[in-house]
């Protein structure tokens, strides 16, 4: 599956740029000590969280996309330093648990 | 300190959670950083020498080691607070201009931010190299690397808008979009 597939299959709403960087694992968590400490490169993580050091997170570990649940509202500088990056912020009003359940039905193992 | 007989390979061990709490001396100004373990960060305000320490505000993060998962060498980084992201917000910042170099080869630094007893010092080089091989080798896109550099070159640290890795608002109430 590709960042790319995210938008086009599970219709995802993209708020940035969507790349066709692989993707084969999800990760869960709103904390970003878990992400540095669990995230595996090439694996999507869903979280709540907006702020900007969310895309210094993922670009640490090698995160392409990031998917932000419940509907929350995504700052523009986040986004902005998303695209500079090369990760792709997805938005959904689904929670957690629904887009786990999409993503595993999709094909993608969780990692963490 | 690491051994060069072992061709280390190193994951993180020893996650500890808790939180990076500053204060603040309102009789001086300065700032300082602690790790605290607690449950809950601290808020007390007390006297030390000629400061009178306040609570000035507190993140949720994690403390770690490295260990090495062949020759099983542990190298604690109990002085390492974090690390942080450059934005670009001082062009002058030493930071801020290797940042601008790098990015241009896919090399992404991080600055790393250590204190020992609540005062700013450089992480050693070796714990540097340590944390830039680990958070390299976790990579999968071709060509791209992660550099970790000393949080001192910074140059305005009090004026630094970097994006440090800590967990923001995590006990606070976040507004529903």
């Amino acid at each position: 599956m590709t960042v790319k597939d995210l938008e086009t299959k599970l219709n995802f709403k993209p708020l940035n740029k969507v790349t066709e960087n692989e993707i084969d694992g999800a990760f869960i968590s709103d904390m970003l000590s878990d992400v540095m400490a669990g995230a595996q490169a090439g694996s999507v993580w869903v979280t709540v969280q907006t702020h900007k050091n969310t895309i210094a997170a993922a670009n640490l570990v090698d995160v392409p996309a990031i998917i932000v649940v419940r509907g929350k509202k995504v700052p523009e500088d986040t986004v902005k330093m998303a695209d500079k990056v090369g990760v792709t912020v997805f938005g959904t009003d689904l929670d957690s648990f629904k887009v786990a359940v999409q993503l595993y039905e999709a094909g993608l193992k969780p990692v963490g | 300190m690491v051994s060069d007989e072992c061709d280390h390979t190193w994951k993180m061990t020893n996650l500890r959670d808790g939180f990076i709490v500053t204060e603040k001396c309102y009789h001086c100004n300065k700032n300082r950083v602690y790790f605290s373990y607690e449950d809950v960060p601290p808020k007390d305000e007390y006297k030390e020498d000629d400061h009178y320490w306040n609570y000035a505000g507190s993140a949720q993060s994690v403390k770690f080691d490295m260990v090495c998962t062949r020759c099983e060498k542990t190298v604690p980084f109990e002085d390492l607070m974090g690390l942080m992201h450059c934005v670009g917000c001082d062009p002058e910042c030493h930071v801020n201009i290797m940042s601008r170099i790098c990015e241009g080869q896919n090399v992404w630094l991080y600055a790393a931010l250590s204190y020992q007893l609540g005062e700013e010092v450089d992480l050693p080089v070796e714990k540097l190299v340590i944390l830039t091989d680990y958070f390299t080798s976790r990579l999968r896109t071709p060509g791209k690397k992660i550099l970790v550099v000393p949080g001192s070159l910074t140059r305005r640290p009090d004026l630094c808008r970097g994006e440090m890795l800590k967990d923001v608002g995590m006990l606070s109430l976040t507004p529903e979009g």
